[in-house]
């Protein structure tokens, strides 16, 4: 709740103080300058071809001249005026472009007269129907609709920058807590594990020194893997294949017939990249939630195939499975949110019930982006 | 007079170990039997009438406590343990017998000697340590149990069952006959009810906002006013609305 008042709060004070600065950043740039420049030029035209159909003078030459003139000078002083000025909120913008526009209409229509009269030879007859009140209210009116346009577009053009950069802030703020969260993983090495499986080898080295020295490495292959600071954005699914094999052979001295497994990945797959620690805890899970508290014991299977340009890689396990009220650990909440970050839509993790009992983890992502 | 005594863990090569130790430590005991879970444990200790049983604290089925629980008032106990802190403390201040693992020679011999002293004093074992274990047990448990809310959603799926965890859930809606499960990923119908969720679900985490709906709680974007006084929920990355009843509405007034 609390936080909701403060995005709140936060927003607010942002449009306050960026009010009207959009106008001055976006025409700092002489590209959206010309740009703009450009779009008077054309506005003026077209607006020069209606109002030969519809206005009192046929012309469309007289037409041309007298709204070019009005459009450049009134894009000129409004650009000028409020470069100069910078009023920082829209009552102080609103006041400079009034007094601009009215200005520049008069500037504009005597501008007009003038061109006329020197290149063209036509004299305009301002007195007769009122033509002149006319020009100038029409050139006002038109005036504010050209200020509003470009006002508008460069808000529209601002707020979509603004969205963008929300979202790289937000996605970048995801990733940094990401990695965080790779780090308290990492940080999760299990104590009962950990001392159980040193134990194990204290045993060994009297009993079975081979058993034991081969015990010794897979732990050191494991921690090398859980303990390193920073793992490498993407290392390959042999390497990941082989630090679970390290896990499983250290489980399968403690558990004994209690623990059978099986990986099947293809050869062609095993070279793919992969990103890591990401399977490693769906491991880890099938061992510690399904078959270590099963006092039968039970097998796992790693199955990784392709699809489509999909790699679907599969933990299966016999064990216990997940009751109702069971946590679903750390574990699967960081891989998902991982695969969500990694992959966007295109990939996914599925739990599933394994048949007759256990749980079936698949990740889904796609082949190419890997 | 000779003592017996079995060992019980369920990793086997734990089980030999110490046994070796204690050969050498204590060559008089005689390990009439080694188990490999709490079941097993119980059957030997009713068949050899051992005066003293290792026993491991993490086992399937089981646990080493629920078997000191039966256990107690027929034999000595000592504890192993890889890594419980809780019991750790507790048996440290109650002064039962246990060991860490990996067990060290010197922390072995102190605690067979303390044994030796106590079976020597009065054969029969104290009879407090029922009242312990069971106490630690109901702390282990309750601990366990602290949160006994719903934690998974579990839908069918063609021909599986699919599981999922309540955290991804945006949000339940009450349909004809069932519940519509709305995640970023899908829609997924259950029989479960909103009045069953309801109980189910971690109030602190999942809010009803409106008879057919439950919210969850970390998916709100924000929620306004509409003109009839009721509220308008959005949810984050979301673009559909929901509508916050007037009897929940204070769940959302300003703190």
């Amino acid at each position: 709740m609390h936080s909701f008042k403060r995005d709140f709060k936060d927003n607010i004070m942002m449009k306050e103080q960026y009010e009207t600065k959009f106008i001055f950043k976006y025409w700092s740039n002489i590209k959206n300058d010309f740009i703009d420049f450009i779009y008077v030029i054309m506005i003026c035209t077209a607006l020069s071809f209606v109002v030969t159909i519809i206005g009192p003078i046929k012309n469309f030459l007289v037409n041309f001249v007298v709204s070019q003139s009005f459009g450049i000078t009134v894009a000129a002083i409004v650009f000028w005026s409020l470069l100069i000025f910078k009023p920082r909120t829209w009552e102080l913008l609103l006041f400079i472009v009034v007094i601009d526009v009215c200005c520049a209409v008069l500037i504009g229509l005597q501008i007009c007269i003038f061109i006329l009269q020197y290149f063209f030879d036509i004299v305009l007859d301002l007195q007769a129907n009122g033509l002149g009140l006319q020009m100038i209210i029409g050139g006002i009116l038109f005036s504010f609709f050209g200020v509003y346009f470009f006002m508008t577009k460069m808000r529209l053009k601002y707020r979509g920058q603004m969205i963008d950069r929300e979202k790289t802030k937000r996605t970048d703020m995801e990733k940094e807590n990401l990695s965080a969260n790779l780090k308290v993983l990492q940080a999760q090495i299990e104590p009962h594990f950990l001392f159980n499986t040193l134990s194990n080898i204290l045993s060994l080295i009297d009993t079975k020194p081979e058993t034991g020295k081969s015990m010794l490495l897979d732990l050191t292959k494991y921690l090398r893997t859980s303990l390193s600071r920073t793992l490498p954005e993407k290392t390959t699914l042999t390497q990941e294949i082989a630090m679970i094999k390290a896990y499983l052979d250290i489980q399968k001295i403690r558990m004994n017939e209690r623990l059978n497994y099986k990986i099947d990945v293809p050869d062609d797959l095993m070279q793919h990249s992969f990103p890591p620690m990401l399977l490693q805890p769906l491991v880890e899970n099938a061992v510690k939630h399904g078959l270590e508290p099963k006092v039968e014991g039970g097998e796992i299977f790693i199955r990784a195939t392709q699809e489509n340009n999909i790699l679907k890689i599969e933990v299966a396990d016999t064990g216990l499975g997940f009751s109702d009220l069971d946590k679903p650990g750390f574990g699967i909440a960081n891989v998902r949110e991982r695969i969500g970050l990694l992959f966007g839509e295109k990939g996914r993790l599925i739990i599933e019930e394994n048949n007759p009992h256990g749980v079936r983890a698949t990740i889904e992502m796609p082949i190419n982006e890997l | 007079m000779n003592y017996k005594a079995i060992i019980v863990d369920d990793e086997k090569e734990l089980r030999t170990y110490l046994k070796s130790m204690l050969a050498e430590t204590w060559p008089q005991l005689e390990i009439c039997g080694e188990a490999g879970n709490g079941k097993e444990a119980l059957k030997m200790v009713d068949a050899f009438a051992p005066h003293i049983v290792f026993l491991d604290i993490k086992m399937p089925g089981l646990s080493g406590l629920e078997v000191a629980k039966n256990i107690a008032g027929i034999c000595r106990i000592v504890f192993i343990t890889a890594f419980d802190q809780y019991a750790v403390e507790a048996f440290e201040r109650e002064a039962v017998d246990y060991l860490v693992k990996p067990v060290t020679k010197e922390r072995l011999r102190q605690t067979i000697n303390r044994l030796k002293k106590q079976l020597q004093s009065s054969p029969e074992p104290p009879a407090d340590l029922t009242r312990i274990v069971t106490q630690v047990l109901a702390n282990v448990q309750g601990n366990k149990n602290a949160d006994q809310y719903l934690q998974w959603i579990k839908t069918q799926h063609k021909e599986s069952v699919r599981l999922i965890p309540v955290e991804e859930v945006d949000y339940f809606q009450a349909g004809d006959k069932y519940t519509l499960v709305i995640t970023a990923q899908g829609e997924a119908l259950i029989k479960k009810s909103i009045k069953e969720l309801s109980r189910e679900l971690d109030p602190q985490k999942f809010w009803q906002i409106h008879r057919g709906t439950i919210v969850n709680v970390s998916r709100i974007e924000n929620v306004g006013r509409s003109f009839t006084g009721r509220g308008i929920l959005k949810l984050k990355d979301r673009s559909d609305a929901l509508t916050v009843s007037r009897q929940y509405l204070h769940l959302f007034k300003q703190m």
